[in-house]
């Protein structure tokens, strides 16, 4: 191979023997549309892809290993109460995240409330809580023996039951619908609705009849987003001691092998499938334009003497979702530390938390990139095939990755099985998909003449990528590894299940310590994981 | 001099190398071959009962102790891992559980002599699981709201429709349920137990997580009875306020069966990767020191007689048990969580 590109005398490069030889075969330009990309980007891409889906198939594999009496069984005690308790709880919490995201997204860009700046981030930061942190500040205030119930002498809100659960889950996903349908009505154009009031409607006749019609695609887009956090969420059901299919793969308690909690999985990835093409649907209809025509924001709508009530409105939200979580926290991690929660073991856990979620961030960054790189530059059936089986953890519950890599890992590696190796594998499925969305952002933003430019130049493809694309992607880049981060260090399920002895994450503790009443334990790691949370904060709001 | 171009290079593939290698490195931060000085233990029981006798081997013995916490789920993850043990210790609120893990092959023999201070009805024959305290089932009571007399004095009262929606249990999976329910299936049989948990469910004011909610709650007044391990009652007393709570112990008339008494102790699993360091902590925790430790911050009964009981506990000497064998309660456990399911009374989270 030619050190530098031999050249003609009209500067355009020569293919030496080798390089004639080496041409693609008729088969590989075909699946590729002309287009096939380097060998290397391809091996590692697919590669990654492969492992990020065994898992998943396993699971499935092993849930209908178990024959059919086992389904049977399971299918008359316990699968109806599940899909009961699960899909009941999914549809009130998406419908109220809905009513509660889209009237807050009005408010703050719709009308002339004062202060709309200021309520517009504040409104979405209840995403860096946790839901399970959410769950437990909650029962620190309306639990049995909580604040309500001393100041009070009753507690107004029984936060062990569906309705306590259904509400502290919609105060800490509604941000997901707020966001995206804010960022829709931001793009709305102001010629529908003045089309609208010169026809003669009155304002709510304007709102009702074409506002949200036009905001179906993206209050769709965000029911299904909030859907899917809380079929897949384990930490605040567990809490809240609110079975559903996740707390009941997690805890077994019907059986003395893994085999009901794969059964279990099944259904549970069956639902998510569901909504996941529910959601594609939506999307791709999302993509009707609004261009018709001059485009002019639109004018604020006069609230007039409305304006205490609205204000009263996002004044609640934020006190639920925000101030009273915070504030609590704020108090029991004072009187914890107080106590020495802060000593040497909590650095032990921190360091863990750390560690496994700065490893995982790192290897996603570089694993998304072949992936991002060969859906944007060579887009074919194959890119997308990969990419389709990399995106596998994304909406899948932490509970059921955790369990692929038991049985994957038990059986077939036992060298590597009780490492952490195995916890850090279970982060990269899970939020592979998070880096890869960050990446191709980034990458979508710079032209593939670049790309084109480099090759004619006679740089091979894997270093047009590491030479060209890298440096101008560094801030999708360092965006995917932070979400990355931030979400190994929230996460629970797969933790708890996949943590070597000994090796306690923040989020761990956080659970155990709460479980067991010792809030002052619990809460300085409660705020610890906010403050972390919060660092991507910037990058989330504006990637709606 | 080396050129920029291979310099980035360079560093390019180190960085590429670790990322792709560093997963495994962090294997290494948890080796799994055990060391010269490790213990691992999987621990089903509360952890601040626990983790100052754990550490306190760890200062005595130098010995390094892992701890994986959890509930009965850990007894699934033990089986699981019978081709590759990970564990040493297994220590274990329940004997139900410990011995269902003997008859499933997956414990170790032991012969130590340590094991003959505990009472025989309380180990297993072969050594590998021993108890270490009791815990029986009680009713617990507020006494504002209801006195001795009043109180049910058996368990199947309480399946009675006076008694609705007066009392609190645990849900159906609790460790201690199911045993009490394994016990049941021996004294009266899998029909008469099956139609008194149907009752018992359907009749319970109050089904909870846990046995610290319904202490809490009965001593607050929400409920006036609790059926729960003797020792929630002792704690339920050391508290600031709510503690005016009683206990009787069921079924102690004549001909009856007597109160259920269920063990707490440590099991030695097969295989282990620190097989003498495991030996090591068992015959530790049998000393009459860590005997007492290991009840006391939790306010149960040593089983072994000469150890002084925590005040206020009964000794176990002072009330009629139930007269059978935790070991051969290890039939009825698997079969018990079905009996709980098909009763109605859900086996909860």
């Amino acid at each position: 191979m030619a050190e530098k590109p031999i050249l003609c005398p009209d500067k355009r490069p020569v293919l030496t023997l080798q390089e004639t030889l080496r041409k693609p075969s008729r088969f590989r330009l075909y699946l590729w549309r002309g287009n096939p990309p380097g060998i290397i980007p391809e091996a590692l891409a697919l590669i990654t892809a492969l492992v990020m889906f065994i898992p998943i198939l396993y699971v499935m594999v092993r849930g209908f290993q178990g024959g059919w009496e086992r389904w049977l069984t399971l299918l008359d005690t316990r699968i109806p109460q599940l899909l009961w308790n699960t899909l009941s709880l999914t549809a009130v919490v998406s419908f109220g995240a809905l009513v509660i995201g889209v009237g807050a997204a009005w408010l703050v860009t719709r009308t002339d409330l004062p202060g709309r700046r200021t309520w517009a981030w504040l409104l979405a930061l209840p995403l860096v809580i946790p839901p399970y942190v959410g769950a437990i500040s909650y029962i620190i205030v309306f639990g049995p023996q909580g604040l309500a119930r001393n100041i009070l002498g009753y507690s107004p809100v029984d936060i062990y039951s569906f309705g306590g659960v259904a509400l502290v889950m919609t105060l800490f996903t509604y941000p997901y619908v707020y966001l995206i349908t804010s960022a829709a009505l931001k793009r709305f154009n102001l010629n529908y609705e003045e089309a609208g009031r010169i026809a003669g409607l009155s304002y709510p006749q304007v709102f009702w009849k074409i506002i949200l019609p036009l905001l179906r695609p993206a209050m769709g887009a965000g029911f299904l987003l909030v859907s899917l956090y809380t079929l897949a969420d384990f930490g605040l059901v567990s809490m809240l001691r609110y079975t559903t299919f996740t707390t009941a793969i997690y805890f077994q308690t019907g059986s003395f092998d893994r085999q009901a909690a794969a059964v279990l999985s099944v259904v549970l990835i069956l639902i998510t499938l569901v909504i996941l093409w529910l959601e594609y649907r939506t999307r791709r209809k999302q993509k009707f334009f609004q261009t018709a025509g001059a485009y002019r924001e639109a004018e604020p709508f006069s609230l007039g003497r409305w304006r205490p009530a609205g204000l009263g409105a996002l004044g609640i939200i934020a006190s639920a979702a925000l101030v009273l979580p915070l504030s609590v926290l704020t108090y029991w991690s004072y009187y914890g530390i107080a106590r020495g929660a802060l000593d040497s073991r909590f650095l032990e856990y921190a360091y863990h938390s750390l560690l496994t979620a700065g490893i995982a961030a790192a290897a996603c960054a570089v694993l998304a990139l072949p992936l991002v790189y060969l859906k944007s530059r060579h887009p074919s059936f194959l890119s997308s095939f990969y990419e389709k089986l990399a995106l596998a953890g994304y909406a899948l519950p932490g509970v059921i990755i955790a369990l692929g890599m038991v049985f994957i890992f038990n059986n077939y590696i036992p060298a590597l099985y009780g490492t952490a190796a195995v916890l850090v594998f279970a982060y990269i499925i899970r939020f592979l998909p998070q880096a890869m969305q960050a990446e191709s952002s980034s990458l979508n933003q710079v032209s593939p003449h670049l790309d084109e430019a480099g090759r004619s130049l006679g740089y091979p493809p894997w270093q047009v990528i590491t030479r060209l694309i890298l440096p101008l992607i560094r801030p999708g880049i360092l965006a995917g590894a932070a979400l990355v981060f931030v979400n190994a260090v929230k996460e629970l399920p797969a933790t708890l299940i996949l943590r070597p002895p000994g090796m306690d994450t923040l989020a761990v503790r956080i659970w155990i310590e709460a479980s067991e009443g010792f809030y002052d334990l619990a809460a300085p790691a409660s705020l610890l994981i906010i403050l972390i949370s919060a660092l991507p904060l910037k990058w989330l709001i504006n990637r709606f | 001099m080396i050129s920029s171009k291979w310099l980035k290079r360079g560093l390019l593939t180190v960085f590429v190398v670790i990322a792709a290698v560093l997963p495994f490195a962090a294997g290494g931060c948890a080796p799994d071959d055990g060391g010269e000085g490790e213990l691992v233990v999987y621990n089903a029981r509360s952890e601040t009962f626990v983790k100052p006798l754990l550490e306190q081997f760890e200062s005595e013995t130098g010995i390094r102790v892992r701890v994986l916490s959890g509930r009965e789920e850990l007894v699934n993850q033990i089986e699981e891992e019978k081709n590759n043990v990970r564990a040493d210790i297994f220590i274990s609120n329940d004997a139900g559980a410990m011995e269902y893990l003997r008859r499933q092959g997956l414990l170790e023999p032991n012969d130590s002599p340590t094991l003959d201070k505990i009472d025989q009805r309380f180990r297993a024959g072969d050594g590998s699981w021993v108890g270490l305290s009791a815990r029986s089932r009680v009713l617990i009571y507020n006494k504002d709201l209801i006195s001795e007399e009043e109180m049910p004095k058996t368990l199947k009262e309480l399946a009675d429709p006076a008694w609705d929606g007066q009392f609190m249990i645990t849900r159906g999976g609790n460790s201690s349920m199911v045993t009490h329910v394994a016990a049941l299936q021996e004294a009266w049989g899998d029909e008469e137990t099956r139609a008194f948990l149907s009752s018992l469910s359907e009749n319970a004011g109050a089904i909870t997580g846990g046995h610290t909610d319904i202490r809490r709650a009965v001593g607050a007044g929400e409920y006036p009875i609790g059926l729960v391990n003797n020792y929630y009652y002792h704690l339920q007393l050391e508290e600031d306020r709510h503690n005016n709570v009683g206990a009787i112990y069921p079924d102690q008339g004549e001909g009856e069966i007597g109160a259920f008494v269920n063990v707490a102790g440590v099991a030695l699993i097969s295989e282990g990767p620190n097989e003498e360091n495991a030996r090591a902590f068992i015959d530790w925790i049998l000393e009459d020191e860590q005997q007492y430790q290991f009840s006391y911050h939790s306010k149960e009964t040593p089983l072994n007689p000469d150890i002084p009981a925590p005040e206020g506990a009964k000794p176990i000497d002072q009330y009629r048990a139930m007269d059978i064998n935790l070991a051969d309660l290890g039939q009825h456990w698997p079969g018990a969580r079905e009996l709980i399911q098909e009763s109605g009374l859900d086996l909860g989270i």
